[in-house]
């Protein structure tokens, strides 16, 4: 375990497997108000897909796509999108967090649209969206700090 | 230690299979509590009534007891997240350059 | 005759399965197997919460428990030692 690289077996499967478990992963956030599922479980999971990666191709090499600055930039924008949507319905309604997306005619519409009605929730994805920037963001700049410290550490 | 783990063994074992005797079964109707979180659909009107499908307009009630009913929860965890990115980075930021 | 229903078999079979895996992690010396014996429970867990009705919190420990966690204890072990008690 000295090389922190992987085989190459386990590196071409970690690039095929990356995008199948990013898009389920945005799949479970976006569909959080209808499925089993949410902001958090599938910024875990998208989390997860980072991590997978860089367990197989080491931190040095994901460091060069991806620098944890840029992580953490993303993580504070997703709690910036979580607070301005919670002041607008301050704003717009009556109280802080208020859902004032709910009875309008484009989004929070009851029961939804279509002959089966497909309900969308008022702005229930938008903080979905917004945890999920967090969660992605933030596991994955833990994770790869930590690969990058515990690396120099081995060396000293 | 072998022995104490085998007791533990035992004893979950036990608890466990005490909290599975009075399950309900699987994909059994939810009870009179569940229809007041989620709502029922009224026949007649074809309408869903009183719950949060009809509050919120989320099919998933976890998510809009957890984004809506109580937000404020929700914002809490997003600051505990948002210390804990900040710990890491303090602690760990300028030790990868040296 | 005492009536058998799956669904109580399946739990009680999901109980042992979790337990003792959660017993070998202890009893290991070999970390990295310890580790992945965690992450074996971990996914018995949500299998478990699954059946106990409560689908979010079964994606949230397969996501955290089966993978991150355990992606961050490997990452640990390659910057420590591999065997309890090793220097």
């Amino acid at each position: 375990m000295s090389d922190e690289k992987m085989s190459v077996i386990v590196q071409t499967i970690a690039g095929m497997l990356f995008p199948m478990v990013l898009i389920f992963s945005f799949y479970v956030i976006l569909h959080g108000h209808l499925t089993p599922g949410g902001g958090f479980q599938g910024g875990a999971i998208g989390a997860s897909a980072v991590a997978l990666l860089i367990v197989a191709y080491g931190s040095k090499t994901i460091e060069k796509k991806m620098a944890e600055e840029n992580l953490s930039i993303f993580e504070s924008l997703g709690g910036l999108v979580f607070v301005i949507v919670a002041i607008a319905g301050f704003i717009l309604a009556s109280a802080f967090l208020s859902n004032f997306l709910v009875g309008e005619p484009l989004f929070g519409q009851i029961p939804g649209w279509g002959e089966s009605p497909l309900n969308s929730g008022g702005f229930l994805p938008i903080l979905n969206i917004a945890v999920g920037m967090k969660v992605i963001g933030g596991l994955s700049a833990i994770v790869l700090m930590l690969a990058l410290v515990s690396r120099e550490v081995k060396e000293q | 230690m072998k022995k104490l783990a085998f007791i533990g063994f035992v004893v979950f074992c036990l608890f466990l299979f005490y909290a599975a005797y009075d399950i309900r079964d699987f994909g059994a109707p939810p009870s009179s509590m569940d229809d007041r979180i989620i709502g029922s659909y009224n026949s007649t009107t074809g309408e869903w009534e009183y719950g949060a499908v009809n509050e919120t307009g989320a099919n998933n009630a976890v998510t809009s007891v957890v984004f809506d009913y109580r937000g404020y929860d929700t914002l809490g965890e997003a600051t505990v997240l948002f210390t804990a990115i900040a710990g890491v980075m303090l602690l760990f930021g300028g030790r990868k350059h040296e | 005759m005492i009536e058998i229903n799956l669904f109580e078999v399946l739990i009680v079979v999901l109980s042992v399965f979790m337990i003792a895996s959660a017993v070998i992690a202890v009893w290991f010396k070999d970390l990295l197997a310890s580790v992945i014996s965690l992450a074996a429970m971990s996914l018995v867990l949500s299998l478990y919460f699954y059946i106990l009705h409560a689908p979010d919190v079964a994606i949230a420990e397969a996501g955290v428990g089966a993978a991150l966690t355990t992606a961050i204890l490997i990452i640990t072990i390659r910057a420590t030692y591999r065997m309890e008690g090793e220097k």
